[in-house]
């Protein structure tokens, strides 16, 4: 199904995002593993969601993995790389976790983004004041999100979030050339 | 707008090629082991356009924000020497750097990249690329678009335009085949 979503709303929306959360599997993967005959698991990410969160992090705003269907720890050896402290594995109960982490932070619903493709994700997305489903997600997700990205899961959807949030917060191209020029630190 | 007659001039100077890895000698996907171990996918055409353009007198570098040790593997594997593995993302200050060391110009270096952070390096050397799935605004400042997606022979496409360009392909082809 297709879904009209209004740009100027969610670029409203997306300029107040002060943390941005998102789930593993289906996001910054396809929701698909690999398994050899042998048993070793394997998991696809995204090369260059990495620069999504490390842009934004950059910028000020925080991000969180908020893992629960993991089977190994993969979303934390991706975490770990991209050096983010902000992981939480195997949560039980999403929306519980981000009250903890907003008070934490100090910030309200209206400065949380959140990222998602499955029915799991539903509530913390009625939560959130910026919430984005991939091109892939399913239908009820897409529904309620304020803008879904063209990237499905494990493909990019990260990267287009970052840029989308940046753009409406005015520093997407300052940013792009600061980093080119000096790198990230 | 790619113009294929202009793309030939200015691959006619090209000396040294950089190339950007993720999304260009991989699909952009990493692959995580269930030990936390990286991986990712290469492709051997682009192995041959390695190979065909260093045989040619063409030097070749990988530039990304880290090198990993897979990277440096496939820089063994591809005939790229440890210090052409450039691993930063200040990819402008890297050029800069290897034009100042190396005495090459903008318009003797070539660059292929599919991403915004390639934009300041892209727009500055003589012949740019990108590939079919690279980000619009790379491939709207790209000299040439390859038919082949990230991982799956950009390299080696580019490779064959700059040395038909520059009328050593078939030479280069002949040499490669026989010593591979």
């Amino acid at each position: 199904m297709a879904f009209e979503k209004n740009l100027d709303k969610a670029k409203e929306k997306a300029k107040k995002v002060k943390l941005f959360v998102h789930d593993v599997h289906g996001v910054l993967t396809p929701n698909t593993f690999f398994c050899d005959i042998e048993g070793k698991r394997r998991y696809a990410f995204w090369h260059m969601d990495g620069f999504g969160d490390l842009s934004l992090t950059a910028n000020g705003i925080q991000i969180a993995f908020l893992d629960t269907t993991s089977i190994d720890e993969e979303g934390l050896f991706r975490a770990r790389e991209l050096k983010l402290d902000k992981f939480y594995y195997k949560v039980k109960d999403k929306v519980a976790k981000l009250e903890e982490l907003k008070k934490e932070l100090g910030i309200g619903d209206e400065n949380v983004s959140y990222i998602g493709c499955e029915i799991t994700d539903l509530k913390v997305m009625k939560m959130a004041g910026f919430a984005v489903a991939t091109a892939d997600a399913i239908d009820e997700v897409k529904e309620i999100a304020d803008y879904i990205t063209v990237a499905p899961g494990g493909r990019g959807p990260i990267r287009e979030i970052c840029e989308f949030i940046l753009r409406a917060m005015g520093r997407w191209e300052e940013w792009v050339e600061k980093v080119t020029k000096m790198g990230y630190k | 707008m790619v113009n294929r007659d202009i793309a030939i001039e200015k691959a006619k100077k090209v000396k040294f090629v950089i190339l950007d890895i993720h999304g260009i000698l991989t699909d952009n996907t990493l692959y995580y082991t269930d030990d936390g171990k990286k991986s990712e996918c290469f492709s051997l055409h682009d192995r041959l356009g390695c190979k065909a353009m260093i045989e040619a007198g063409i030097g070749v570098a990988f530039l990304t924000s880290k090198i990993s040790r897979a990277d440096e593997q496939v820089g063994h594997i591809y005939g790229v020497p440890p210090e052409r593995l450039w691993g930063t993302s200040a990819k402008v200050g890297k050029l800069d750097e290897f034009e100042k060391e190396s005495g090459f110009k903008d318009e003797d270096l070539s660059y292929v990249g599919d991403e915004m952070i390639d934009l300041g390096v892209m727009k500055r050397v003589g012949f740019s690329a990108a590939p079919s799935d690279g980000a619009i605004e790379a491939k709207a400042v790209a000299h040439y678009i390859t038919l082949a997606v990230g991982g799956k022979g950009v390299v080696r496409e580019v490779a064959e335009f700059i040395l038909r360009a520059q009328g050593k392909w078939e030479a280069v082809v002949e040499k490669i085949s026989k010593s591979d």
